[in-house]
């Protein structure tokens, strides 16, 4: 028996209605984030306390359907109809109705409970977009509250709404009055009255209506259960097919649409605006040929630039700050192998995490919520799509490729704006190969210094062929197919700061949580090794790699090894471990050239990895590691062999 | 006439016809031919245009191309599309000129 008193609602909708900022407004600070089960795919979760209801919100991705094309919508359909939430409130953005009520349609044929939030009200409203909330109720059969989520309007009352919709229905089955065409139904209804006779889990319109559209999932599951009812239904989908002219799944779209509209133009009335729209004036601007190219380029620098202000910045008072305990604690501990080992070991991988990572993530992740709420996030992706499409991602990836020449950890949690999973990998792949800060003071600070800064830029465009490379490689080999663009242009609008701040924070305690414990583990463990004099032998052990394939001098390995726990150091560790700064009298240009190639090429650091565990699972992240571990040893070898010719 | 989606102007409209896999392989020599997977590989996409409201008989407008044959601004439905150009040539329209 459930207990009456705790609630579970489901927030879902398109992308870019405005759901994250009711999610906010209903939850508050009583949120968490996480991923679905297995899956690459944000879960954000709430609670709060209403009416002497402890309600549990859960926010379902945005997406436009609820068919299987992607994980987001297999996840979303699957939550509603299996763990039944006891409301779905669908955010249906006013201004984009018609494709807005597609999706409702599909929610009501999984005959929820459920209840709109017509939002972005004042939107519609801007575009001479008015409104008739009794009639949509009326022909929806479902309550309609309007709300302006970002100025908090409407909010309440959705909630008490959506307790009424609870109390009024308990166990009651919800049957919507919505029906498409009648070549459509007819057939529904055979189906019904067959699936009725066999006891499902999925109601029996809606299972009807998703084998008619050649469902994979839910064939599956009805195969198994009952293969007469899919003979049937593929018999039945092929008269629609001949009656429609294109496939039965098209068919069933084209009659959900065409409720949609009908629906859509009786409620709403337009009336354009003769007024011109400063967003419209904005987004000509931005995606202008000439002007927006240039637009992208300073806007890229501007958060390239604020990201790393603001991280050297708060990362230097960071360090002041932890390193002031240091004395006193020497004090009390220091001395002793146990003291040394903790806090060289724990604190010291703890100071790395808060000082060297969070300082760049925070504003980041500001910036790129900022971005994607405002709306410019998709003109930089229209404008760079045909660029991205050479390595077989879309414009979206160019953002985390960019970020990636900053720190490679941001960018990699970035990649979470790429809709498939096979996407998200190759970019995630791509972005790591890219040199980072700490990366590029190695090439330029090693090479530009001491055997020519064209070797530096050379170096740097070296880089650039093997990311193209490897990228069409990997979007070649990986299993799946390559998505093209089809993106939504969302109106430009003033993101609502109380949600970008919230997201940034709770992005930071997941990653607090996730990561910083691996980067302290690796930090620990190399301290340990140190502390037990096995950093020498392991060097002598990696000798037949550094001084054998890539010619270099043995304690060049411990400085690999280093530099994967904090690249920025590897440099120094470099100097110290061969008792010089003057890199000239202790390496030839071609070594220097070596050493560069691997650091260049090799997993960027533990933090980096930890990122990639956190957003790709062990195995994924293990994969890409192993493989540029391994690749770039191969290519400096390769380098140590032909360079001598040149230089 | 019946046109793809990338050949109309900007602020143009037209009614979508049909939406057709031609693979771009004249340099291989050959026209696309249905291999296995072809047929899964057609149904996401027209699935994946049609949930988007691109289904046949649908009034679509061109705002804008992006600059580099990027990819096609759209209108449809009171919704505002970017579709890659590949995707934009495999959508073919009918156009009143």
């Amino acid at each position: 028996m459930k207990d009456k008193k705790k609630l579970v609602f489901a927030l879902a909708g398109n992308a870019n209605v405005g759901k994250s900022v009711i999610f906010n407004h209903l939850t508050g600070l009583h949120q968490h984030i996480g991923n679905w089960p297995g899956k690459t795919v944000e879960r954000a979760e709430g609670t709060l306390h209403f009416q002497g209801y402890t309600i549990d919100i859960i926010d379902l991705p945005g997406i436009y359907s609820l068919s299987t094309f992607s994980i987001e919508e297999l996840i979303s359909r699957e939550f509603i109809a299996l763990k039944k939430p006891d409301t779905v409130i669908n955010v249906v953005d006013a201004s984009v109705l018609e494709r807005n009520l597609f999706f409702t349609l599909q929610l009501l044929e999984l005959e929820t409970p459920m209840i709109i939030a017509l939002n972005q009200m004042d939107i519609a409203k801007s575009k001479g977009v008015e409104i008739d909330c009794k009639r949509l109720e009326k022909l929806l059969g479902v309550p309609v509250i309007p709300t302006i989520a970002i100025k908090g309007v409407g909010i309440y009352q959705l909630l008490s709404k959506a307790i009424q919709v609870v109390e009024a229905n308990e166990s009651k089955k919800k049957i919507y009055p919505i029906r498409y065409g009648k070549e459509i139904e007819t057939r529904v209804s055979k189906l019904v009255d067959m699936i009725n006779a066999s006891q499902l889990k999925y109601p029996a319109r809606y299972t009807s209506i998703k084998l008619l559209e050649n469902d994979e999932e839910i064939r599956k599951e009805i195969q198994s259960a009952s293969p007469k009812i899919v003979a049937v239904s593929e018999k039945l989908s092929r008269e629609i097919e001949d009656l429609h002219g294109h496939d039965c799944s098209t068919a069933i779209t084209c009659g959900r649409y065409e409720v949609a509209g009908h629906i859509a133009s009786e409620v709403q009335e337009i009336i354009p605006s003769t007024k011109p729209d400063l967003g419209e004036l904005i987004d000509d601007i931005t995606t202008h040929p000439l002007l927006g190219y240039p637009l992208v380029f300073a806007a890229l620098l501007s958060i390239l630039f604020s990201v790393f202000t603001f991280g050297d910045f708060f990362s230097g008072y960071l360090t002041d700050v932890f390193y002031c305990w240091k004395p006193l604690f020497m004090e009390l501990f220091g001395g002793s192998l146990i003291g040394e080992l903790f806090w060289a070991g724990i604190i010291d991988g703890i100071i790395a995490g808060v000082t060297i990572v969070v300082p760049y993530i925070t504003p980041f992740y500001l910036m790129l919520y900022l971005l994607e709420d405002s709306g410019y996030l998709s003109r930089i992706a229209f404008l760079m799509d045909n660029l991205m499409h050479k390595i077989g991602l879309h414009g979206k990836a160019f953002i985390p490729l960019i970020l990636g020449f900053g720190c490679n950890v941001p960018a990699c949690l970035g990649c979470r704006i790429m809709e498939t999973e096979r996407e998200r990998l190759i970019a995630g792949f791509v972005v790591t190969l890219i040199p980072c800060a700490a990366q590029s003071i190695i090439i330029l600070g090693l090479i530009g210094e001491y055997v020519g800064l064209e070797w530096a830029l050379l170096l740097y465009a070296f880089d650039l062929i093997v990311i193209l490379i490897l990228g069409r490689i990997a979007f070649k080999t990986l299993p799946g197919e390559p998505t093209a663009l089809i993106m939504e242009m969302p109106s430009y609008k003033v993101p609502h700061p109380e949600t970008v701040i919230k997201q940034t924070w709770f992005r930071i305690e997941e990653f607090i949580k996730v990561s910083l414990p691996l980067i302290v583990a690796g930090s620990f463990s190399l301290k340990l090794l140190e502390l037990l004099n096995l950093l020498n032998p392991i060097a002598n052990l990696l000798s037949p790699v550094t001084v054998l394939w890539l010619g270099l001098p043995v304690a060049t390995g411990v400085a690999l090894v280093f530099g994967v726990l904090r690249k920025e150091l590897s440099l120094i560790m470099l100097a110290t471990l061969l008792g010089t700064t003057n890199f000239s009298y202790v390496l030839t240009p071609v070594q220097m050239m070596t050493f560069a190639v691997v650091t260049m090429f090799y997993i960027p650091c533990t933090a980096t990895i930890a990122a990639l565990i956190q957003e790709y699972g062990w195995k994924k992240a293990w994969y890409v590691t192993v493989f540029e571990i391994v690749f770039a040893i191969a290519l400096g070898g390769v380098a140590f062999r032909i360079l001598p010719l040149f230089i | 006439m019946e046109l793809p989606l990338t050949e109309l102007k900007n602020g143009e409209s037209g009614v979508i016809n049909s939406i057709r896999i031609v693979e771009r392989s004249e340099h291989r020599g050959r026209r696309h031919h249905w291999h296995r997977g072809a047929h899964t590989r057609y149904t996401t996409f027209m699935k994946r245009l049609t949930d988007m409201g691109l289904t046949p008989g649908v009034t679509v407008t061109v705002v804008k191309s992006a600059p580099f044959l990027g990819p096609v601004e759209i209108t449809v439905r009171g919704s505002r599309l970017a579709l890659g150009r590949g995707m934009a040539n495999r959508i073919f329209v009918e156009v009143n000129r």
